[in-house]
């Protein structure tokens, strides 16, 4: 009886974080030290819950909001870490390496990448992809003096967030829906993991 | 003759207060002296409330503190349900403006990202582009 119940108690803790966490929610530290050393800093943690109080307060008559309160309808988390310094690399490396190593695992796909040695910045875009949906964006970009991991998780709706890009002055994004026959517009990029 | 004094005084008294009988026609003369019909005396009563607060007034007084509890408990629950409201009301916009804030940064970071890939290059600048 109490080799069952151990492994019972083993199975759950094993299991843990498989149930702890959706699918496609990254395990992002909370880089609470780097609040204080640096310049500027937005760190937002909205599981889903957060979210739905957040899109409460959203207008419905300013454009913008009303927009971003749609794509967030459909979404279970959005997690953001974004520092700004006033030195160069006042940032652990490490600590974005481990969420990097994370988007090793199977269903990632990196859709874009783009390493600049005259800016030294580096920016990479993942989609985790579960059968005809996407279940998550990661984007790690990092400068000198600055860097930022996002993750959003949910379905995510590339149309929507297509429109959120125009809604934000940011060009199109050219990700087709994966849906759409003509999808693998990007997919020779995630061949380069 | 040698008498003593205090039996003297028990004898005198036990004379004087012996029975006697009423002379004779006594009886006659007092039903005579009364009123042939006696009319009965009506006298008015009015019950008088006493002033003392004693039964009434702690009733009352706990009736009162009871309802002024209540009130004031009321205005506490009012009170704090308001504040509880604001300080949904707060969080939320706090929260949506994060959630804002969270939305722009991606947007820069997509925009920094495809701008890259959309613009070519200068020779030698980007080492990697996918």
């Amino acid at each position: 009886m109490n080799a069952r119940i151990g492994f019972v108690i083993a199975a759950l803790v094993l299991s843990g974080p498989a149930w702890a966490a959706p699918r496609g929610q990254l395990q992002i530290p909370e880089f609470a030290a780097l609040s204080e050393k640096a310049s500027e800093s937005v760190t937002v943690t909205f599981d889903a819950q957060m979210l739905g109080m957040a899109a409460r307060f959203l207008s419905n008559t300013d454009p913008e909001q009303a927009k971003a309160k749609k794509l967030v309808s459909s979404l279970t988390g959005i997690y953001v870490r974004n520092y700004s310094f006033d030195t160069d690399y006042a940032y652990p490396k490490g600590d974005i390496e481990g969420v990097r190593r994370q988007l090793n695992a199977p269903g990632w796909n990196r859709i874009v990448g783009v390493v600049s040695r005259k800016e030294n910045s580096n920016v990479e875009v993942f989609v985790l992809v579960d059968g005809e949906k996407a279940q998550g964006l990661a984007i790690i970009a990092s400068e000198p003096r600055e860097f930022t991991i996002v993750n959003i998780v949910g379905n995510i709706d590339f149309e929507q967030l297509q429109d959120l890009e125009g809604n934000f002055g940011v060009p199109e994004l050219d990700i087709e829906t994966p849906k759409k026959p003509a999808a693998p517009a990007k997919k020779p990029a995630s061949g380069e993991k | 003759m040698n008498e003593d004094p205090a039996n003297h005084f028990e004898d005198e008294l036990r004379r004087r207060l012996r029975p006697v009988n009423a002379p004779e026609g006594f009886t006659d003369r007092l039903m005579a002296a009364l009123p042939a019909q006696q009319k009965p005396v009506v006298v008015p009563f009015t019950p008088r409330v006493r002033p003392s607060s004693h039964p009434v007034g702690i009733p009352a007084a706990l009736a009162a503190s009871l309802l002024v509890a209540v009130l004031f408990g009321v205005r506490v629950a009012d009170h704090r349900a308001l504040v509880a409201e604001q300080t949904e009301q707060r969080k939320g916009l706090e929260a949506s403006r994060k959630l804002m804030q969270a939305l722009h940064v991606t947007s820069q970071k997509l925009d920094l990202a495809f701008e890259a890939v959309n613009n070519p290059p200068t020779a030698g600048d980007e080492e990697n582009r996918s």
